[in-house]
């Protein structure tokens, strides 16, 4: 069935999602522990409708699974530098293998991140070395939001985003 | 081989925060950043609960948990299998975490918003290592462990308690590195701590006081634990408590304040109980201008220090009353007239408080003993006593007999010495000492 209301990202959260911020990822499989990992980029398709994660396939196995088995994901998205945090959730997640230009996409995304952690005191030698996953390992999780929470730390975290805006 | 909680302690310390995923009873999934992992013992963590968020609704219907925390120095990332057992809202973890959340709450702007309503206690289940790249770990400053039995040795050395205690700073300095320290020691009141020795500071700010539950320090006292806070805060900064205390407190109290010793911005602060046989007699307090300078390494060595220091304490006051031999009688002195003005000596028995010519000396129990010893000289010609004797004096009113007598004739003596006061205080053997008196005086007793 078609959405017709109109994307939960705004063009705002949308660039917010794919810059040089910390992205994590989360999944349960039914009666099994929550799943969680870190992914190594983001993209947004043109209309906004649509999240795609980049994860290595290794470091985040579980969550794979988690997906595969049960379709819900949840995605956080922290700038270290000013605390600003949005977590997206969606119930139609797939695995999908990378799209050319993904593994650039991976390489752009810890260049970016690390030019946000290296002025807080992180070296840039162990930003790369957290983020780093060989290009045959890159799988994708592609979801569309059903939900947004601003989780910037305060009475208001957990709050949904209004929709549409 | 399985992963030790204590062995990957250093990535709780929040550089990289930490991430914790939770599920709801439908199956969805959530994420939250964690302002806080207590590294509780090596089976337990600690989070800390600042708001009912998606993360609680989620445990209390399922208590399981996944937890990522990442070594900050080598990027080796690790996550931990969680089991939500309980919270607290009171005690020593309690109070642990609200004084580090403190820090971090002002350190990352959320000073008005982040306020500790519990510490969820977990037990780990499981800690893996995630597969990924590592970066080698930097050589550290020191090694902690030779570190500790150097300082472990200094301290054997010691021959009296103001040996003791000057040790300790010393040691401090040449085996830790560390610059800023206070040596405080519980009072009579059993409420209140009074400086006995410090390092690295203008003024030394011995027999300074604070009260427990006040800043670091006094939480560590009052919750017999270690408190140790990574940044700056307002909430347990030692100048902005005094300040805000002072206003409160009448005339006198005023008039008797000395300034507490400690940097204006303290970035790192840790102070730790000092117990002797579980009673506690004191708090050692260290701490830096740099940020998350001591960790749950330092925190480790310290309160090992202070477990010998408490021991040493003790054996050293029993020691500095060990029999008294008969003394040989000196005939009785006269205060020296060497034509100038007396010196004036004033007493206030509301808390023994003593002024030497207007200037404040010292109160409560060493402020009695100092008006007992000059009242012995003034009107008996006496210079020579012994702890022992004063230990009985019913003039002196210890609290009990336990109290360590020896600890407040060296703050007098250090106060004595401070003000390069006509009146001193010398060692003449154990347990002995001597009066000597370089003015006339005159007694006043309010």
């Amino acid at each position: 069935m078609l959405d017709e209301r109109s994307p939960i990202l705004d063009d705002a959260n949308a660039g917010f999602i794919c810059g040089g911020i910390s992205i994590n990822t989360a999944a349960c499989r039914p009666g099994g522990f929550p799943a969680l990992a870190r992914a190594v980029g983001c993209r947004v398709a043109p209309d906004r409708r649509a999240v795609t994660v980049l994860l290595g396939g290794t470091a985040a196995a579980d969550v794979i699974e988690g997906v595969r088995r049960s379709g819900a994901v949840a995605v956080v998205f922290s700038d270290p530098s000013t605390n600003r945090t949005l977590q997206l959730k969606g119930y139609d997640a797939l695995v999908l293998p990378p799209e050319p230009g993904d593994a650039a996409l991976a390489a752009r995304y810890r260049a970016a991140f690390s030019a946000t952690l290296v002025p807080l005191g992180f070296t840039d030698a162990v930003v790369q070395a957290l983020l780093a996953c060989p290009d045959d390992d890159l799988l994708t999780i592609r979801f569309s939001p059903t939900a947004a929470f601003s989780q910037t730390p305060g009475p208001q975290a957990g709050e949904p985003l209004v929709r549409g805006a | 081989m399985r992963i030790k909680l204590e062995s990957i302690r250093n990535c709780l310390e929040g550089a990289v925060p930490g991430t914790i995923s939770t599920c709801a009873p439908d199956g969805t999934p959530n994420i939250a950043y964690l302002s806080q992992i207590q590294y509780v013992d090596g089976e337990h963590v600690a989070l800390s609960y600042q708001f009912f968020n998606t993360t609680r609704r989620n445990i209390l219907a399922s208590p399981y948990a996944r937890l990522a925390a990442i070594d900050p120095h080598t990027a080796a990332h690790y996550r931990l299998s969680l089991q939500y057992l309980r919270t607290e809202q009171s005690g020593p973890l309690f109070e642990s975490m609200k004084a580090k959340l403190a820090g971090i709450a002002s350190h990352t702007g959320m000073g008005d918003v982040f306020r500790l309503l519990g510490s969820d206690i977990y037990r780990v289940l499981d800690i893996e290592q995630v597969p990924g790249q590592t970066v080698p770990l930097p050589r550290p400053e020191r090694n902690l462990l030779a570190a500790l039995r150097a300082f472990s040795e200094d301290l054997c050395g010691a021959a009296d308690l103001d040996d003791l205690f000057a040790r300790v700073l010393t040691s401090l300095e040449r085996n830790l590195g560390i610059e800023n320290a206070m040596l405080l020691m519980v009072d009579e009141t059993g409420r209140r701590l009074y400086t006995i020795a410090s390092l690295g500071y203008s003024d030394s700010g011995v027999g300074s006081e604070i009260a427990f539950g006040e800043g670091v320090i006094g939480v560590a006292a009052r919750e017999r634990t270690p408190i140790r806070i990574s940044h700056f805060t307002s909430e347990y900064n030692y100048s902005c408590a005094i300040r805000d205390n002072l206003a409160l407190e009448g005339c006198l109290e005023l008039e008797t304040k000395i300034p507490l010793p400690g940097l204006a911005a303290s970035c790192s602060q840790l102070a730790v109980p000092i117990k002797a046989c579980d009673r506690l007699i004191g708090v050692l307090y260290v701490e830096s201008q740099q940020d998350m300078r001591f960790g749950y390494d330092d925190e480790d060595a310290l309160v090992t220090l202070a477990g010998q220091l408490g021991a040493g304490i003790r054996l050293l006051q029993q020691a500095a009353e060990a029999p008294i031999e008969a003394t040989t009688q000196v005939a009785p002195t006269r205060p020296p007239d060497n034509g100038g003005k007396p010196l004036a000596v004033r007493h206030y028995a509301e808390n023994d408080s003593v002024f030497l010519d207007g200037n404040y000396l010292i109160k409560g129990v060493a402020g009695a003993i100092f008006w007992t010893l000059i009242r012995d000289f003034v009107e008996l010609g006496r210079i020579d006593f012994n702890n022992r004797e004063l230990r009985l004096d019913r003039r002196i009113r210890l609290p009990d007999l336990s109290d360590n007598l020896e600890a407040r004739l060296i703050l007098l003596e250090r106060r004595l010495a401070e003000h390069a006061a006509p009146v001193r205080i010398e060692k003449t053997g154990r347990g002995r000492f001597r009066l000597k008196v370089t003015r006339a005086i005159e007694l006043f007793d309010a």
